[in-house]
This record gives C-alpha cells, structure tokens and sequence, in this order.
C-alpha cells in the first residue's frame, strides 16, 4: 500500500500526463468534425466487425424461417402475376371487325365473361368447361360467343363451372343464315377439321355464294340474330339432292379457344327472336 | 518571488498575444506557422515538479486551441511536449550545474545547448500538432512540409526571443 502511494506520488505527472491528454483528446474529438469523424469511423470499425459476425450467425440461424416465408410470399406472387397475366390478356387484346360487330349486336345484353378452362375433343363429341356456373348466372340453353363469333350452347350448369356443347360437337345444331338473306338452315358438324361445319337445308333458290358470311339467324332464343359464324367456303348438294349444302369456315378456331362470353339474357334474346320474326312475316311497306 | 510569478505570466500573455495576433496568420508555403509559445516551457526554472510543466503546457495549449478554432490540437501537443522538456532540460544540463537551481538560458546552459535543447523540443511540439491536426498520414509531403517548416520558423522565433530575453537581463 505504501509502495503504491509512493508509486502514485513519483509519477504523478505521468498520470496528470494522461487525464489531460484524455481531456485534449476528448475536446479534438468533441469539437473537430473531421478528427471526430475519423475516431468514430475506426471505433465502429472493430464494432462493425464484431456485429457483422453476430449478425452472420443469426441470419444462418434464421434461414430456415426465412426460407419457408419466401416459398410462401413466392407461391403467392406467382398466383398474383398469373391473375395480373389474365388480366393483361384480356385488357390489352386486340379487338377483331368480329369482335367488335359481336360486342355491337350484344351491348344490350348481359354478357359473362367466362374462361375455357377445359377443351375435350373426343372424336365428334366435344365438350368445353368454362369457369362460369350457376353462382354467376350461367343457365343451361345460354348461348355462347367468343372473339371469332359463336362458341356454342351451355348444356350443364355447376355451381362454378358450365359445360358447352361447341358448334364442333355433332349434337351440336344452330340456326343461321347467310348475311343479307332470310333463308336459314342448321349449323351442323360431323367431325373432321375443326375449323369447318356445313349449314344444311338451305333452299335451292338462296343465292349463297362462296365467301358469304353466315351469321345467326334469330329462331332461336340463345342467341341474338346477327352474331357471327363463319364465311362460305363451298357450295355442295345436299345428300338428299333436295337442297344446298354450305360449307362453314367457322370464325372460331375451337382448337385454340381461352375467353369466352355467356349470353346471360336469354328473354332479351327470346324477344328480339319474336320481334325479328314478326318483321320478316309483316315486311314494312 | 511575486516578481518571477508576474515575469512568468507576463511571458505567458506576450506570447499568446504574439502567436494569436501574428503568428496565427502566417502561413509559408502554406502550412508552416511558427509556434514559439513552446519557448514558455523552455524557461521554467530547473527545480519544478514536472506535473506543473505538464499542467502548464495543457493550458498555455488549451488558450492557444481556443484563439484559432483548433480545439485539442495544441493542448494535446503541448502537454506532451511538457512531459518531455524536463527530460530534455536535464539531458542538456552540463553537469556542473545539475545541483543548482537556474532557469534555462543561453547563458546558464550555454547557447548550443540551449539551442539544441529549444530545437528537440519545437520539434517534438511541432511534429506532434501536426500529426494530431493533420490525424492521417496520407499526405505524408504536406504533413512533413509543415512539420519542418514551422519548426524551423519556431526555431527562429526563439531564438529572437531569447535574444531579446538575455540583452534584456545583460541591462
């Protein structure tokens, strides 16, 4: 104990030394930007290092959850972009003459939007599933139309999804006619390409030639008359020999289909048919 | 005794009015300031503790940081350099004079010692503000031109004054 206060007392200066080099040093740093900044750079340093360290280890320690939550957040950006997709695909599409003229003759009706969401071809017996179904309004005997013009007739309706009976399913039986004229037949396909169909039963005497449009005819209720169908690709005898046989280049390519349209008014459609049909029998003057 | 108090704070005064009102303005070659207010440590009698250097030089330093917006830089200097000059004084005593109390002077110590003696201790003072001013030695030219530089005007200045300070005593 007294070789310490001798100690302390000997050097005394030393110590005074070093509290007012503490002191000098403290007022350099305190009152000196650039030598501050210089102490507390290379002070954070060694802090910095340590820190970096630690952090390194609770990262890896936290990958696993890390891991998981960015498989989640990506399943569902990946569902995000597919709907953005859908969303693109059906904003920035190009409207066709046909489109437009569709969307024309349909503007005052219901429509729903629906999606193919399955394409069955099986032989002469497709079928199309559109995610549309009884919830959305969707009934049996509704009409369908697409881009290129009719799709086909809803046949069974789910609670989410409805099943069409297309033009290409040989069941399959719509009245058209060419545009222009009064003579109809049925929209009739039996198999084969599925870009082609044939209207049967039109009556010798319609002047039908190659390159007509054939467009709904209005007898029936499921779609408004007017809407496109195809164009002639072939004037033939029918098999009976008792009247012509049109072949249909169909406007809709059923091999490649994705959005459709469900005409969900059929009374509109009933009535136009009414009114249609009474102008054709009482011809304005 | 009140009489060497009153040559000692008069010495204090005169040379922080002469490195604040002249000296602080000169820059040759654009770094180098004299600085002989170190010359205040030199002539401290040869019988004090060596904390009252220390103490002193801190303070003398601490004026000095407050009249050139330098805080720290010459009160850390200084107050190394007061550690040192006692060493320094007592290596440069002859030895026939290590018993008695004098204060240190071209005539006590004899002029190349004295001279020797205020020349290691500039250079320690200088070559400390500069480094702690300067705190990196990226630019090694300019810090060793301002080192070298002021010493020598530091050195030229004491020697003045010291000059100055015998011719007095010789009256």
């Amino acid at each position: 104990m007294h070789n310490l206060l001798d100690f302390l007392r000997k050097y005394n200066y030393v110590f005074l030394f070093l509290l007012l080099e503490i002191a000098s040093f403290v007022l350099l740093f305190r009152f000196n930007n650039f030598q501050g900044s210089v102490w507390f750079t290379s002070a954070n340093a060694v802090v910095a290092s340590i820190n970096g360290v630690y952090g390194d280890v609770v990262a890896y320690l936290n990958l696993q959850t890390v891991n998981r939550d960015l498989t989640q957040r990506n399943i569902v950006l990946q569902q995000q972009v597919e709907q953005l997709r859908l969303a693109l695909d059906r904003a920035g599409h190009d409207s066709t003459y046909t489109e437009q003229r569709i969307a024309e003759i349909l503007s005052e009706y219901q429509m729903i939007p629906a999606r193919v969401v399955s394409n069955t071809s099986r032989g002469t017996n497709n079928y199309l599933v559109i995610d549309q179904g009884e919830k959305q309004g969707v009934r049996p005997e509704m009409g369908v139309v697409g881009g290129g013009g009719v799709v086909g007739i809803v046949y069974l309706v789910e609670a989410n999804h409805s099943l069409v009976i297309p033009v290409t399913n040989n069941k399959s039986s719509i009245s058209c006619r060419v545009r222009g004229q009064n003579y109809h037949g049925f929209l009739q396909w039996d198999g084969g390409s599925f870009r082609r169909a044939h209207v049967d039963d039109v009556p010798r005497y319609a002047e039908a030639k190659v390159g007509e449009v054939i467009e709904t005819s209005g007898y029936s209720s499921m779609f408004p008359p007017g809407i496109f169908v195809g164009r002639v690709r072939k004037v033939s005898n029918s098999p009976d020999g008792q009247s012509y046989r049109l072949e249909v280049s169909l406007g809709t390519d059923f091999s490649n289909i994705r959005d459709v349209s469900v005409i969900a008014t059929p009374h509109k459609a009933e009535l136009d048919s009414l009114y249609h049909r009474a102008d054709l029998n009482m011809p304005a003057e | 005794m009140i009489q060497t108090i009153l040559s000692r704070i008069g010495w204090f005064l005169l040379l922080i009015s002469l490195q604040v009102f002249v000296l602080n303005h000169i820059h040759m070659l654009g770094y180098a300031t004299p600085m002989p207010y170190v010359y205040f440590l030199l002539i401290l009698p040869n019988n004090l503790s060596r904390w009252v250097w220390v103490a002193l030089g801190f303070f003398l330093g601490l004026i000095i940081d407050v009249f050139t917006n330098t805080p720290g830089v010459a009160s850390a200097s200084l107050c190394a350099t007061g550690l040192l000059v006692p060493f320094l004084l007592k290596t440069f005593t002859p030895t026939d004079k290590e018993e008695e109390v004098f204060i240190p002077s071209s005539r006590t110590l004899g002029r190349m010692r004295f001279l020797s003696f205020a020349a290691l201790s500039s250079l320690v003072n200088t070559t400390l503000y500069f480094v702690i001013e300067l705190f990196s030695f990226y630019n090694w030219a300019s810090l060793l031109i301002g080192i070298v530089g002021s010493w020598v005007l530091t050195l030229l200045f004491i020697i003045a004054l010291e000059s100055l300070r015998s011719a007095a005593k010789k009256k």
